[in-house]
């Protein structure tokens, strides 16, 4: 498979080579022409209560020719009727300069408040479109513009919640972090969420955009399920948290692990992707497939025709679409290049077993 | 016995005579001298010789927190006045036009974490790119502040791992959504537990909360509170 162009390239080089940085550097010039944009229309459109959020393919570096524009207007302070008319005059100037609008789910291209993001996890009120914006907030997402406060205290505050209802951080012996077992299970609850409803939009949708959204699932969705699962794995590997790891107090504790997951999420799913690889002493010819299986699908994407014939497919041709099949190898592929991560890694396959499974 | 007392400008604002009255006799070892405003500078520097600060253990000075750039010079003119007394000199990162300028002040330039409304000085990695350009600064740990950036405390604890050493003087009070220096609310009192067990027990305390004379010494029993450190060991795993 073309798409990297070095063999004793490490994992870090892998993710940041051929197809994959020319769409991480097309997502950040987007990301500062949004800023630019919006800064000129709306000048002012984020304040210390405010931020501009995106998701998708734009915040996880991958940004194609035919990406669509997920996006969310956060706020996080007092009530104010005139956030409804910003985020109103943010999806003018953004459908006026021709970017694709968010999916129909309404999930993004409106608002979103704090409070149910950080209160509502778990319980009656933990609605579908709520958990997909607290779990993509924390594992692909990035403020746009230079007033990012709003932002960062939400997801310091989401991470915090997830900490908290764990109580017990640390191992017997307090010589390492546990996986943050109520994070970690959100992540793969939030996984099973987006395959399940995979199918309720092939029947609400009546077999629409089949294609492109199993494409996803099997590769950029499944790809933000993995690096959910390293972050939280990190917990435990980390030798770095180790050894900040000290005997004062139960605060202190939560927030050091707060301050790693943070600093983890920082990075887009291909980078904790590659930083875990090589940590873990994962072997280069399997960071090689995993990447070039990613750059495939990415040049799929960015292939205008391959793209409409997937947004056009419906599943009953899947087995004979030359595109789909296509799809099929390279997913084949990557899952296969995950496998060997979780399941045949010493470090990482214990507690693949302990807890993604059961 | 920790150092503890009050900024005269949440006392009584300009009034640093009357804010002084107002802590006769109150458990109070320790005084920041505010000159907020730029047209509160002059007069207080000029008056200094006049004040009975002999019931404090421990003085700072607060320098404007904004001035406009033609009145740097004077302003540092008057701030090295300060100096010369060996206080520390409580600065907002943002009031200086001229860094190098303000390294005239040796270590008592101490720089002060900002509130969310401020453009920089907010997190340890903004403090971090600060000191670089002033290294002999010593730093004011406003708490409230930091409370107010990451509820969480987890930026307070960053910027407490990185500059413990450099702490020369805490900030204390609760500081609302419009960035307004409050009493101590429950709220706030639980978040500065997050990290009390950061704060060296040694450095002095000042508090900026906005109370009435009637007020102190209860308003100085909430901060000690907000700033024990519980001997709780970290829990362990089942």
């Amino acid at each position: 498979m073309p798409g990297t162009e070095s063999t004793g390239a490490t994992s870090a080089d892998l993710a940041h080579s051929g197809l994959l940085r020319t769409c991480r550097e097309a997502a950040l010039k987007t990301r500062e022409k949004l800023d630019q944009l919006l800064s000129k229309e709306i000048p002012g459109y984020t304040s210390e209560d405010t931020s501009l959020v995106v998701f998708g393919s734009l915040a996880r570096g991958e940004w194609t020719s035919g990406s669509d524009l997920d996006w969310t207007y956060l706020i996080d302070g007092g009530a104010n009727s005139d956030h409804l008319v910003i985020a109103q005059n943010i999806n003018e100037v953004l459908e006026k300069a021709g970017f694709q609008r968010p999916g129909p789910t309404e999930t993004f291209g409106n608002m979103a408040f704090s409070h149910d993001l950080v209160h509502q996890i778990g319980g009656q009120n933990d609605t579908n479109k709520n958990t997909t914006q607290r779990i993509l907030l924390l594992l692909e997402s990035r403020a746009i513009g230079k007033r990012t406060d709003a932002y960062e205290r939400v997801i310091r505050g989401v991470i915090n919640r997830y900490l908290e209802e764990d109580n017990h951080l640390l191992t017997h012996d307090s010589k390492r972090y546990r996986v943050p077992r109520f994070l970690l299970n959100d992540i793969v609850r939030f996984w099973r969420t987006m395959a399940v409803d995979f199918a309720s939009k092939q029947r609400d949708r009546a077999g629409k955009g089949w294609g492109l959204r199993n494409a996803k699932l099997r590769m950029s969705r499944k790809l933000i399920f993995a690096s959910g699962l390293l972050v939280c794995f990190s917990a435990y590997l980390d030798p770095d948290l180790q050894t900040k790891i000290s005997t004062d107090q139960k605060d202190g504790i939560k927030l050091t692990l707060l301050q790693h997951i943070r600093d983890c999420v920082r990075l887009t799913p291909l980078e904790i992707l590659a930083k875990s690889m090589e940590r873990y002493g994962v072997s280069q010819s399997i960071a090689k497939t995993l990447f070039d299986a990613y750059t495939e699908f990415l040049k799929l994407l960015s292939d205008d025709k391959s793209r409409t014939a997937l947004e056009n497919l419906r599943s009953s041709d899947s087995r004979t679409d030359p595109t789909f099949r296509q799809i099929r190898e390279i997913s084949t592929v990557f899952e296969g290049a995950l496998d060997h991560i979780f399941f045949k890694n010493k470090l990482i396959e214990p507690l693949t077993r302990k807890y993604g499974v059961f | 016995m920790r150092r503890i007392g009050f900024s005269t400008g949440a006392l009584a604002r300009n009034d640093f005579r009357r804010a002084l009255q107002m802590l006769t006799g109150k458990n109070v070892s320790a005084v920041e001298l505010s000159a907020l405003r730029q047209d509160e500078l002059i007069p207080l520097v000029e008056q200094l010789d006049q004040l009975d600060l002999s019931p404090f253990k421990y003085v700072s000075f607060h320098a404007p927190s904004a001035m406009e750039q033609s009145f740097e010079p004077l302003a540092l003119e008057l701030l090295l006045q300060v100096a010369v007394r060996k206080w520390p000199i409580i600065v907002h990162p943002n009031a200086m036009y001229n860094p190098s300028e303000w390294r005239r002040l040796g270590n008592c330039l101490c720089i002060e974490n900002m509130d969310k409304r401020k453009p920089i000085g907010q997190t340890a990695k903004d403090l971090a790119e600060i000191f670089e350009t002033v290294p002999d600064a010593s730093f004011c740990f406003d708490i409230g502040h930091a409370r107010q950036v990451d509820p969480t405390m987890s930026e307070a604890s960053a910027i407490l791992h990185r500059f413990r050493d450099r702490i020369r003087q805490l900030h204390v009070s609760e500081v609302n959504t419009q960035s307004k220096h409050d009493p101590l609310s429950f709220e706030s009192i639980l978040a500065f537990h997050k990290v009390s067990h950061l704060v060296p027990a040694d450095v002095p305390v000042i508090l900026e909360s906005k109370v009435q004379e009637s007020e102190i010494n209860g308003e100085i029993e909430s901060a000690l509170n907000a700033l024990r450190v519980d001997n709780v060991l970290a829990l362990t795993g089942d």
